[in-house]
């Protein structure tokens, strides 16, 4: 069992729930939109996606089993041009799967891919203890097309270029709050697996007994594995 | 080119409404997007302008704080934090954003969540081409708590001697940080265009205009209108042509 296959899991029921109802898109990537940071005041913004008074959920899982995720971009819910509304909420899930080593640097260099994906004409913040993306799409980049399948293709470009990575697979979901709660789940597991993992490699000295993550290695056997693993490394 | 402007200047002798001026002439130009800074505690430039940030800076220091206290966080994940949050603090009008600093509420040393801040605030700054500085005293704080380097140094006095001298160390003071490229004195509230004859400016800072005592400044400021709503009057035209010609907006 990886340290992410029970929320991956989670992730695929809900897709194969939203299959079914026929409420999943699968986008075709569209590459090439121009990559720039781009800082996009309100007056210039068509759309807010994932605003913090609209809720937003964020997260990353990866898994060695290669039957779980495969290339490719979801979506749930209206894309960029079917959105009315000046904002709506958003749910950005990265799968990933490939042979993960050292899992501290793994997720690391996953974040970075994410976190590093910066296209012209969409302001993209992240908040990770919040689990959280807030995107605005500029009045510009909505006229000239700009869809969630070029941010989708953005993020799979990123994430196929670490050495690690098999497969990638991201899930947007637009369609509304409902939608989001159902995913809450995964997401707080996940974040409080990363937390731990955070906590482990950035904080040497701490007492089990007492850290605030001790019910999530409780539960995450790997994160066990990977604590014994270090405390024999530091031993030796 | 992102362009930063500190506005300094004894308390009292109008920076603030200086700063609100040219925030509210910058707004109606438009074509320019300008990060406004409210860097003094007691949060005048607010008042001044009727636009209100949603959080301050110092709220948000608080909350990284409390999240390095939780753990859990890598210092990236707090730098990626800082601006999302930097950018939830900011209130919006048109071309120009606002970021208030505020009061600090935590005492302790937190040396690196101020560098984090400072250059969360930086890098935000970089994505405008003006940042416009109300400074509550001297450039030392600006450079502490707000940025590195300043471009223009603006230093505004009344006629008092008192407000001359300050301005005069606070030019020192800025020397001694090496943080200033350019420097010009604002003389304000002049009662008569004589007054300029009876004091003796500072050498060294180029005087770059004088401004009126103005009675339209003045109702602005004592029945807390907007800024953003002043008409043409001797000060505000005098305020604004000063600090076009000198280049500064």
């Amino acid at each position: 069992m990886g340290l992410f296959d029970a929320q991956a899991r989670s992730v695929l029921a809900f897709l194969a729930d939203k299959r079914a109802r026929k409420e999943l898109i699968e986008l075709a990537p569209r590459a090439g939109w121009p990559e720039a940071p781009s800082l996009v005041l309100e007056e210039d913004t068509a759309l807010e996606l994932g605003h913090p008074l609209q809720g937003s959920l964020a997260f990353i899982v990866w898994t060695s089993d290669p039957g779980i995720v495969g290339d490719g971009i979801d979506l749930v819910g209206p894309d960029v041009d079917a959105i009315s509304q000046a904002r709506a909420p958003l749910a950005q899930i990265v799968m990933v799967s490939g042979e993960f080593g050292e899992e501290y640097e793994c997720y690391r260099e996953l974040k970075d891919a994410v976190y590093g994906v910066k296209l012209t004409g969409v302001m993209a913040r992240a908040m990770p203890s919040r689990q959280s993306f807030w995107y605005r799409v500029s009045r510009e980049a909505r006229a000239r097309g700009f869809s969630l399948a070029h941010l989708g293709a953005a993020l799979l470009q990123k994430l196929k270029a670490v050495k690690f990575v098999r497969s990638a697979r991201i899930v947007f979901v637009t369609s509304g709050k409902p939608d989001l709660e159902a995913l809450t789940a995964p997401a707080r597991e996940t974040g409080r697996i990363a937390g731990a993992l955070n906590k482990m490699y950035e904080e040497m000295n701490y007492d089990c007994a007492e850290c605030e993550y001790s019910d999530v290695c409780a539960e995450a056997i790997e994160l066990k594995k990977i604590r014994e693993r270090m405390v024999k490394r530091s031993a030796t | 080119m992102s362009r930063v402007v500190a506005v300094c200047g004894k308390g009292g002798v109008g920076k603030t409404t200086v700063s609100a001026i040219l925030a509210s002439e910058l707004c109606r130009r438009g074509g320019r997007r300008v990060l406004l800074v409210d860097a003094d505690h007691a949060g005048g430039l607010s008042m001044a302008l009727g636009i209100a940030a949603r959080r301050t800076m110092n709220q948000v220091r608080q909350e990284i704080i409390g999240e390095i206290k939780e753990g859990g966080s890598s210092r990236r994940d707090l730098a990626l934090s800082l601006d999302y949050l930097m950018m939830e603090a900011v209130g919006e009008r048109g071309p120009l954003a606002f970021l208030a600093i505020g009061r600090p509420e935590e005492a302790g040393c937190y040396c690196s969540v101020n560098t984090l801040l400072k250059n969360a605030l930086e890098l935000l700054a970089g994505g405008f081409d003006l940042t416009l500085i109300d400074a509550e005293a001297g450039v030392e704080q600006v450079s502490r708590q707000v940025m590195s380097k300043v471009d223009y140094l603006l230093l505004v006095s009344d006629t008092s001697a008192k407000g001359l001298k300050v301005a005069v160390e606070i030019l020192d003071a800025a020397t001694g940080l090496a943080a200033v490229n350019a420097t010009g004195l604002l003389v304000n509230r002049l009662r008569s265009p004589r007054e300029l004859e009876s004091i003796s400016l500072p050498p060294g800072i180029p005087l770059i205009g004088t401004a009126p005592e103005d009675d339209t400044i003045r109702r602005f400021d004592v029945e807390g209108l907007s800024f953003f709503d002043i008409p043409a009057s001797p000060g505000v035209d005098a305020i604004i042509r000063s600090c076009v010609s000198a280049g500064i907006i």
